[in-house]
């Protein structure tokens, strides 16, 4: 038997547009967010932080979902430039910037001036984004974004203080890879996301990848993303 | 690096009113006082007609009427925006069907929905960064000075700053391939492809072996390109040329069907799909695409009355003459003032109804086509002229005919393409060898014309030979030969007489004139060196 179509519009157009709608909507709710902080006075209540973490995440999700749809259609192709590291960095703190205000976290780059990679950055800051976020709310109270050239490999390590990852999502060996079990609504979505993109990312033989471990230098969990 | 936004001009163009209060706020606390709210694009084009805005940040989903990519098309189609300002596209997604719509106008930068007022900032200020460190290319770009955009290029890639290196070699690449150094292009893009494969540069290979010629090659790299980057639009583009400039029409209407699947929001892409299918007799595909072209043109500086003349005659040529004369309401409907589009209805009314038969009808159709292109034949575009001349010929006016021709050869003898149509025209309704007839005839007036004035010249009469060339050039502004001699006899003039800074103002505007009408870069550039001397020597 071969499936019928019932709807006369492709699916496609149909998740793009909810998409588009529902980032409205997100755009428009946290519009409201800040008009509704500036009532209140410093400190503010933390239930705001809590908004800002979940509009982040729903965010991420849209984001991913539709660029994991267009992989899984082969209508995606990335648009890779070389982007100083800085900027990329710089990008991520400052789509962090609101959620940090909120809390007391400290988020700490280190990058040096002068390091550039090959890559699509849109992808690759929303990705480590989506990461970040994460970070802050398992960590006690810092978070470590950091790049440095390891060979042949620009490298973007997260690290934090917090009591590190579940072993269901550790994997030190990339090629194989933390088997994450999305079926049974574990939420690796992110790292799953980020592994995906890092493998479009190619360099003659060489392929991006990620690790994670727990050896953070704070004690917490450690993520690694390899870029040929 | 903070910007002060308290001297900067915004306009903020949005339809969501929380949004844009919003932005509003955010702005303001970054010092902005001047802000300029606008809910639609035809708003916003009127707001930038009365305000010369130093950043526009354009919602691409507007609600009415025109989108984002369209405001900022008619806006630099209209001389809008000065140069150094910073237009920003607000999306709601990376989508990359989107992004890549536009063809040439690419906003400064996108920002992607939700951002917060750090992001905006940031967007900001690396966009007024890279504006700054540009500007001495832009601005000559801006004025139509290639050479000197290139020179500047080139100075500022000895500072050896390495977070502008690559871009600045991308802008050096698209310039000498604009100027016709080829050579120099594919060196560049040669380098950067030893480094690393970009696409970017692949690109630019593909388009140097087009413009060389060279088009299996080109064709074969396009190809490569696609088929590693699925909808990397503007390879699609170089690849409908090169099929097109192989003369194989065919391929070309398939490659660019697969672009407008990517982009159906893109008028340029549809309109030249309809008129390409249209030529290889695709009809419905051309129907289509006509269709499309109509409604996205409602909102589009690029929309034109041509674009439902077309759609109309592919309905004629299907033998369905009551269709065209619907469309042909339309047209009447959608446009007032244009003579052009005046002209149009008119040819289209004389075909409509001879082709239905209605003779009284199509002689007095014909009657208006006759008035209006009295009217206002030199203010019309050429293919528009040819189409009336072939109406004018049909109805047994052949000398009304020869005059279009003539004066259309005239001012487009370099242009081979549109020779070519000329030729096919003629071919096709008055016979063989009329159009090569007027076609050498007026090659002789040409090198009639020239000889004089290069022996006036000869003589040692240059004021008498500058006369012929001017005289010329009123006449035949696009002409190759005339242009390169005026510019010669300039810079002698210069050089053995007394002058003024008007004189060098003079020859580099001929010489601007000479890039833009693609004469080749061997031709060009050693009288750019001379000027460049003169120059130097006069202020060094």
């Amino acid at each position: 038997m071969t499936n019928t179509h019932i709807l006369s519009i492709g699916f496609p157009a149909i998740l793009a547009s909810s998409v588009h709608d529902i980032k409205n909507s997100l755009t428009a709710l946290r519009a409201l967010l800040s008009q509704l902080e500036t009532v209140y006075q410093d400190p503010k209540p933390t239930e705001f932080r809590q908004l800002e973490f979940e509009t982040n995440r729903m965010n991420n999700c849209l984001m991913q979902l539709l660029t994991l749809y267009k992989i899984d259609l082969s209508q995606f192709s990335l648009s890779i430039d070389e982007h100083s590291a800085a900027d990329i960095l710089e990008d991520v703190v400052a789509q962090q910037s609101t959620l940090l205000s909120l809390s007391n976290i400290q988020l700490i780059t280190e990058c040096h001036d002068e390091l550039f990679c090959y890559c699509d950055n849109a992808l690759i800051s929303n990705a480590l984004c989506t990461l970040v976020n994460n970070a802050q709310r398992y960590c006690q109270s810092k978070v470590l974004l950091s790049v440095v050239q390891e060979d042949d490999y620009i490298v973007f390590c997260i690290e934090d203080d917090g009591k590190g990852y579940p072993e269901s999502l550790i994997s030190s060996d990339y090629k194989q890879l933390p088997q994450i079990d999305l079926a049974n609504g574990n939420t690796g979505l992110g790292l799953f996301f980020t592994e995906t993109i890092a493998q479009l990312h190619i360099k003659g033989d060489k392929r991006g990848f990620i690790m994670t471990d727990n050896n953070s230098q704070f004690g917490g969990a450690r993520f690694k993303l390899y870029l040929p | 690096m903070t910007i002060n936004l308290a001297s900067k001009k915004i306009l903020v163009v949005e339809d969501q009113a929380i949004m844009r209060e919003t932005i509003k706020h955010i702005l303001g606390s970054f010092g902005a006082r001047f802000i300029v709210e606008a809910e639609s694009g035809i708003n916003a084009i009127t707001a930038m007609r009365i305000d010369r805005f130093d950043i526009v940040l354009c919602d691409y989903n507007l609600l009415r009427g025109k989108n984002g990519q369209q405001v900022l098309e008619e806006a630099r189609h209209l001389k809008l925006l000065p140069v150094n300002a910073i237009f920003i596209i607000v999306t709601c997604e990376q989508s990359q069907e989107m992004v890549l719509t536009a063809i040439d106008n690419k906003p400064d930068d996108y920002l992607i929905k939700p951002f917060n007022r750090q992001q905006l900032l940031s967007r900001i200020e690396r966009c007024y960064a890279r504006k700054k460190y540009m500007a001495s290319i832009e601005n000559e770009i801006d004025s139509g000075n290639l050479y000197l955009a290139i020179h500047n290029c080139e100075q500022l890639l000895q500072r050896d700053d390495k977070k502008m290196r690559l871009q600045l070699l991308k802008i050096h690449a698209e310039l000498t391939l604009k100027v016709g150094d080829f050579n120099t292009a594919e060196e560049i893009y040669q380098d950067i492809l030893h480094e690393r494969e970009l696409p970017w540069a692949r690109l630019g290979l593909g388009v140097v072996a087009f413009f060389l010629g060279y088009y299996d090659q080109a064709i074969k790299t396009f190809q490569d390109l696609i088929e590693q980057y699925p909808v990397m639009l503007e390879a699609y583009d170089w690849l409908v040329k090169a099929h097109e400039s192989m003369g194989n029409d065919e391929h070309a209407v398939s490659s660019l069907n697969s672009a407008v699947a990517l982009s159906p929001m893109s008028i340029l892409r549809q309109k030249k799909l309809a008129l390409l299918a249209d030529k290889t007799e695709n009809f419905a595909v051309a129907k289509k695409a006509y269709a499309a072209t109509i409604k996205l043109g409602k909102n589009s500086i690029h929309g034109s009355s041509a674009d439902y003349s077309g759609l109309a005659n592919v309905h004629l040529k299907s033998n369905a003459a009551n269709e065209a004369l619907k469309i042909l309401y339309e047209l009447n409907q959608q446009y007032h003032n244009d003579p052009e589009a005046k002209l149009r209805a008119a040819l289209l009314e004389t075909e409509i109804h001879q082709a239905k038969g209605n003779k009284a009808l199509a002689q007095q159709a014909y009657a208006k086509t006759f008035k209006l292109n009295e009217q206002f034949n030199k203010q019309i575009s050429r293919e528009l002229r040819l189409e009336t001349a072939k109406t004018f010929y049909l109805n047994g006016n052949g000398e009304i005919c020869d005059e279009i021709l003539n004066d259309l050869i005239k001012t487009n003898i370099d242009d081979k393409l549109f020779i070519k149509d000329i030729v096919t025209m003629c071919n096709a309704i008055t016979g063989e060898n009329h159009a090569e007839t007027l076609i050498q005839h007026i090659k002789k007036e040409l090198v009639d014309i020239n000889n004089k004035g290069v022996s006036l010249f000869q003589e040692g009469n240059i004021k008498a030979a500058l006369a012929v060339f001017e005289k010329a050039i009123a006449k035949m502004p696009n002409n190759q030969t005339i242009i390169l001699n005026m510019i010669k006899i300039i810079i002698h003039d210069i050089k053995t007489s007394k002058h003024g800074p008007e004189k060098i103002i003079s020859a580099q505007s001929y010489i601007n004139k000479a890039i833009q009408l693609g004469i080749p870069h061997n031709q060009i550039s050693g009288l750019q060196i001379e000027l460049d001397t003169i120059q130097y020597n006069t202020n060094p």
